[in-house]
């Protein structure tokens, strides 16, 4: 039935962004992450993936009109192109990348497991998210983000353990 | 330990993971290393918003021009970059005739070897300048399944029917399925799964699962990403992947075989010799690198790893030299199938 459900609302996202190209803009926010994580899992710098998820964004919209609904969920439609534009990217670089490909079988759990984690930090409270997020993912020190926060670095090491007692107990088993 | 002496501790074992720096740091917790390396894959929300605003503008542009013409400046993108899922080419999958005659002489070909008796099992390298020596070394007769494969499906609740793969590719522009709505398809390419074309499988007219027991109703499977099957990816089967098969990745079975139980073991063809290392040489360090390794269909070595090592250098030379060797395939039921194998590689100072 949710099955049914999100074919439903993939297929009236797509009629509507062929409509009103403004509308893709629901499409980009349902599937961003998800194109994000395909190129972040594979490339070496944050750069390279925030360029070649803008270049399959753009390549989407760019060809929506002549999307048609075949009972496949968009975001397959969005990876097909991500496919494409990741061996080019390894193509230009002299990389061979049919090997490499192959790891897409693996890459639909590992991208849904990163949407989740996502969203799970976007339900923590503000300071801890902003603890994890410039930890983490921005690879900052204790220190500058205690300068950002205005707090001292024990608060903030606290924030951090808190923090991360929520995700765990917020993700359950699955990290 | 209280809460401040606990977070002071967790704060070193992160800087630890994120230095990947852990030989003076107490082992972290299991779950920590996980969600580290999970975390630096977060996307930025500055980029994010960027984006969405040039989509928006994007967006703008396309609505104030002609939706028509601004489709006609893309074709050429569109060909190159996009898949298709048209159905209309690939109802009908003839086979190749110029495949069935290259197939036909390597066939040929492999047997005149077996039969002028170049099949060796050991190899043993001319020593005045390798100063090694390599012994290939079948493995054991293995499973007779192939470990890998293919998957994927539009969530359905049917299991994916019954039907024949498409053609195998090197790249795959379209994945197969069986219930799709294209009337009148701008964009066509066949679809296919990937691996070696050499490969072949039985074709008809009807795309499917060669083992689901479904064989009545019409439906892509119960698995996701697009292909034919009940789990994932872009192939056909009950694995992931975008071959076909039970297992996982590419190709038929996606895996490889193990020479025995009806499969040939791969013959080696061309042997370059491996060098020794300085440092080695310096040292007079000698012993044994034993590689594994996967030839597939066409004679190719892939997935070169070390199974014993030796160091100071040797075991990358050995790799460096297996790399290049080339193979006449693993056969069975007449087919060359991708098969593993280890090479024992003997460094020696005469």
């Amino acid at each position: 039935m949710k099955t049914l459900e999100r074919d439903s609302d993939d297929r009236q996202l797509i009629e509507a962004a062929q409509n009103e190209p403004a509308r893709f803009a629901e499409l980009y926010e349902q599937n961003f992450v998800r194109v994000y994580a395909f190129f972040a899992r594979r490339l070496s710098t944050r750069e390279e993936a925030q360029d070649l998820t803008a270049e399959v964004f753009h390549q989407a919209l760019a060809s929506i009109q002549g999307y048609k609904w075949q009972g496949t969920p968009f975001v397959a439609w969005l990876y097909g192109i991500a496919w494409n534009v990741l061996s080019k990217h390894w193509q230009k670089l002299g990389k061979h990348s049919t090997q490499e490909l192959s790891d897409i079988s693996i890459a639909g759990e590992e991208i849904e497991r990163t949407v989740m984690l996502g969203k799970v930090v976007e339900s923590l409270l503000p300071d801890q998210k902003h603890v994890i997020v410039r930890r983490f993912r921005d690879q900052k020190s204790i220190r500058e983000i205690a300068e950002e926060l205005g707090r001292s670095e024990g608060a903030v090491k606290q924030l951090q353990l808190r923090a991360l007692e929520n995700l765990r107990q917020r993700l359950g088993g699955t990290l | 330990m209280n809460r401040e002496q606990l977070a002071e501790e967790l704060d070193r074992q992160i800087d630890a993971l994120m230095q990947a720096n852990l030989s003076e740091e107490p082992a972290p917790p299991d779950w920590l290393a996980p969600i580290t390396r999970e975390l630096r894959l977060l996307p930025n929300e500055q980029f994010h918003a960027r984006l969405k605003q040039e989509l928006l503008e994007q967006a703008e542009s396309l609505e104030s021009s002609d939706l028509e013409a601004a489709s006609e400046i893309l074709p050429s993108l569109r060909q190159e970059a996009l898949p298709s899922f048209s159905t209309r080419q690939i109802a009908v999958l003839p086979a190749d005739p110029r495949s069935l005659f290259l197939s036909f002489l390597s066939h040929a070909a492999l047997v005149a070897l077996i039969a002028s008796g170049v099949w060796v099992g050991h190899v043993t390298l001319v020593e005045k300048r390798s100063l090694a020596e390599l012994t290939y070394t079948p493995l054991p007769p293995g499973d007779t399944d192939p470990k890998g494969g293919g998957g994927g499906g539009d969530r359905s609740t049917l299991r994916a029917s019954r039907g024949t793969p498409p053609k195998f590719s090197e790249e795959q522009l379209a994945p197969p399925a069986i219930l799709v709505h294209v009337e009148k398809p701008k964009l066509q390419a066949d679809a296919s799964v990937l691996g070696p074309p050499v490969l072949k499988l039985p074709q008809s007219k009807q795309l499917g699962d060669l083992l689901s027991p479904n064989a009545i109703t019409p439906s892509n499977g119960t698995g996701n990403l697009g292909g034919i099957g009940d789990r994932s990816g872009t192939g056909i089967g009950t694995g992931r992947g975008a071959g076909v098969g039970p297992g996982d990745r590419l190709g038929y079975g996606g895996g490889f075989y193990r020479s025995g139980n009806g499969v040939t073991a791969p013959r080696v063809l061309y042997n370059p010799d491996p060098e020794y290392s300085d440092e080695a040489r310096r040292v007079k360090y000698q012993g044994n690198v034993v590689l594994s390794l996967v030839v597939d269909p066409t004679g190719t070595v892939r997935q070169v790893r070390v199974a014993h090592s030796l160091g100071m250098g040797l075991d990358e030379k050995a790799m460096e030299a297996v790399q290049k060797w080339r193979f006449a395939p693993g056969m069975k039921d007449g087919r060359p199938v991708a098969v593993e194998v280890n090479v024992e590689v003997s460094f020696r100072l005469y």
